[in-house]
């Protein structure tokens, strides 16, 4: 355990009495002042996570630390940490400021600190002079900024926040996106985000844990996940992708439904089933002649950045193509892609070990 | 809102006279000097008087309302905390259990309660009086107060309790700084329902109390068996009066908060 680290998961696993297990023997390590995200669909385990840390459960199995000390066993009242509810939990009773200043209140912290504190809280969130409104006066969006300001208030080591944003309409959602990545770099605290949205995960994480049925599948920057993603669950996760299932013929060539391709994987074993992902917009529309694969139009949808076409190949596997250009619906066209394009996934493979062999890849282009 | 018909509102008017009829012909011949309710003489305020010359009487009603009071104080305190115990159980069928155990108090005939509370208190050897119509006052009104609170309760979502523990709140923190504040309304609803009902009650009030101490309501159903005196139709004016300018003051300070409200 480094220096640096301020929460640390062993073998945590958490069942509830019907014997549902929502997590299931989950070990991580996260370090001081940065903004993780956990990642996942609905009923994946991450709210769990971050209930753990906050204190609202106890693990059933496993232990959890917090700056190298167990805290299985401390209330959450105790705990350096604040939450971001979902729903945000603001006190209707009490006005802003008082909601913001209700944890200084319980730790009794002079009346002139608090006001000080407390304004300098609201500043923060760009509610300066709002202190005096009641709950009920506020949109949505500063009610977002009211429960992050009675969150950092408190001055805590790590900041919680589960699905802040999923209540906002999409505008204001990716407004608040800067503004909490903004923030989280100015306090320079550690921040967990919990959501179900990935675009929310890539666009503000430094790394990014994802779950699926309370085991954690892939972690590691936004820009990993997204090119290398371990498996099937997280290449559908992560943005949209064509999965086809191939074999690997040797290193660097890859077989899709007979068709042979290059690619840049290798270290596999000859012949070995594997699954293959090729993201939308690393596809390129050409003529049938020029292109690597050739294609039908089925559908095409205009997204507004690009045109979204969900083509058939012979052997009838949906390519998903986004494309600057549009193509006529029925008429066959080619398409044409690098060999980086192409991630081959092993079937099964433990993080370990996909974290190896992506290693030896770098390690090998630098003999080069 | 459509508006009603002619017919809807002769209805309504009708249920309505006959509703009061009764009540403003008691309180007709309470200015009446003749001393019956069968003919009007003429005008007079005398049997006012004589209620107000009644120092029995106005020891009564000093006692109605201290009991009025101290039993819906008490009750509410009790049930309130009631409320929560039960509103915080986990075991499903255990509240259900205690809920459905409320309720029934509160259906069953007073006559049973009463009867049963005279058996306790004659066997505990509780002196009959003060003290037993306070008890069986705060015992039937708790079920009321819990019945109020609950749905305040059951309406507040449980991420403040853990926003609360979050911002390091202990439970007592919890109690006295989010519950409780947040079920004020439901707390004040129950404790003027429990006034009310202390208020007006006879059948309890009637089995559970003993020498020298009497109620309003068990004073005047013993003055009407006495013999028909306007005294009661008096008095029975005058709570009237009160009640209306309860009820009013009610409305207004309602209508004031629902303005506050709108301004919001």
């Amino acid at each position: 355990m480094s220096e640096n680290t301020i929460i640390s998961f062993e073998n945590v696993s958490k069942s509830y009495s019907d014997g549902t297990q929502v997590l299931k023997d989950v070990s991580f390590e996260l370090e001081r002042g940065k903004f993780y995200t956990l990642l996942g669909p609905s009923g994946c385990g991450k709210t769990t996570i971050l209930r753990l840390i906050a204190g609202f459960m106890e693990p059933t199995e496993g232990d959890i630390f917090f700056n190298g000390k167990k805290i299985n066993k401390v209330p959450a009242n105790e705990r350096q940490v604040n939450t971001v509810f979902q729903d945000y939990a603001l006190f209707p009773h009490l006005n802003v400021f008082e909601n913001v200043a209700f944890g200084l209140r319980i730790q009794k912290v002079a009346e002139a600190e608090i006001k000080q504190r407390v304004e300098e809280a609201l500043k923060f969130v760009n509610l300066a002079g709002y202190g005096v409104r009641e709950i009920p006066e506020m949109s949505g969006g500063q009610r977002q900024r009211v429960a992050i300001a009675r969150a950092i208030v408190n001055d805590p080591e790590i900041i919680l926040l589960d699905e802040p944003l999923s209540a906002l309409d999409l505008k204001l959602r990716t407004e608040m996106q800067y503004e909490l990545r903004e923030l989280q770099q100015r306090l320079g605290k550690t921040f967990i985000f919990v959501t179900h949205d990935q675009e929310e995960a890539l666009a503000m994480s430094d790394e990014i844990f994802v779950l699926n049925e309370g085991n954690i599948q892939q972690s590691g920057t936004p820009v990993d996940i997204y090119d290398e993603p371990i498996n099937r669950f997280v290449a559908d996760f992560i943005g949209e992708s064509n999965i086809i299932s191939g074999i690997m013929v040797r290193d660097f060539v890859v077989s899709m439904n007979g068709q042979e391709f290059e690619c840049v994987d290798q270290g596999l074993n000859p012949n070995e089933k594997v699954d293959v992902v090729v993201r939308p917009e690393d596809l390129e529309l050409t003529s049938v002649e020029k292109g690597k694969l050739v294609v039908t139009v089925d559908s095409q949808l205009f997204r507004g950045v690009h045109y979204e076409l969900s083509t058939y190949d012979e052997a009838g596997n949906e390519w998903l193509v986004h494309s600057l250009k549009q193509a006529d619906v029925g008429a066959k066209i080619g398409l044409d892609f690098d060999p980086e394009a192409i991630h081959i996934m092993r079937l099964n493979e433990t993080e370990e070990d996909f974290d190896k062999r992506l290693e030896s890849y770098g390690a090998e282009s630098d003999e080069k | 809102m459509e508006r009603i018909s002619k017919g809807a509102k002769f209805y309504l008017a009708f249920v309505m006279i006959i509703l009061y009829a009764p009540i403003f012909f008691l309180i007709f011949y309470s200015f009446n000097s003749g001393d019956s309710m069968v003919n009007f003489e003429s005008f007079t305020l005398d049997h006012y008087k004589a209620v107000f010359e009644d120092d029995r009487l106005l020891i009564i009603l000093i006692n109605t309302i201290i009991v009025a009071l101290l039993s819906a104080l008490f009750s509410t305190i009790i049930g309130t905390l009631g409320a929560i115990g039960i509103a915080s159980m986990r075991n499903r069928k255990l509240r259900n259990t205690m809920l459905s155990m409320n309720n029934v108090l509160i259906v069953s005939p007073d006559v049973i309660i009463g009867a049963s509370f005279l058996i306790l208190f004659t066997m505990v050897g509780i002196k009959l009086g003060f003290t037993s119509v306070l008890l069986g006052h705060i015992a039937f009104s708790i079920p009321i107060v819990v019945i109020m609170v609950l749905p305040k309760l059951q309406e507040m979502n449980n991420s403040l309790i853990d926003a609360a523990r979050d911002l390091g709140a202990s439970k007592r923190d919890i109690l006295t700084r989010v519950i409780i504040p947040y079920i004020k309304p439901g707390i004040f609803a129950g404790f003027f329902m429990a006034l009310t009902y202390s208020l007006d009650d006879f059948a309890v009030t009637f089995f559970v109390t003993g020498n020298g101490f009497s109620t309003l309501s068990v004073e005047i159903y013993s003055m009407a068996r006495a013999g028909v005196s306007l005294t009661v139709n008096a008095i029975s004016g005058l709570v009237f009066f009160v009640t209306i300018i309860l009820v009013l003051g009610y409305h207004f300070i309602s209508i004031r908060k629902t303005k506050v409200g709108v301004r919001k």
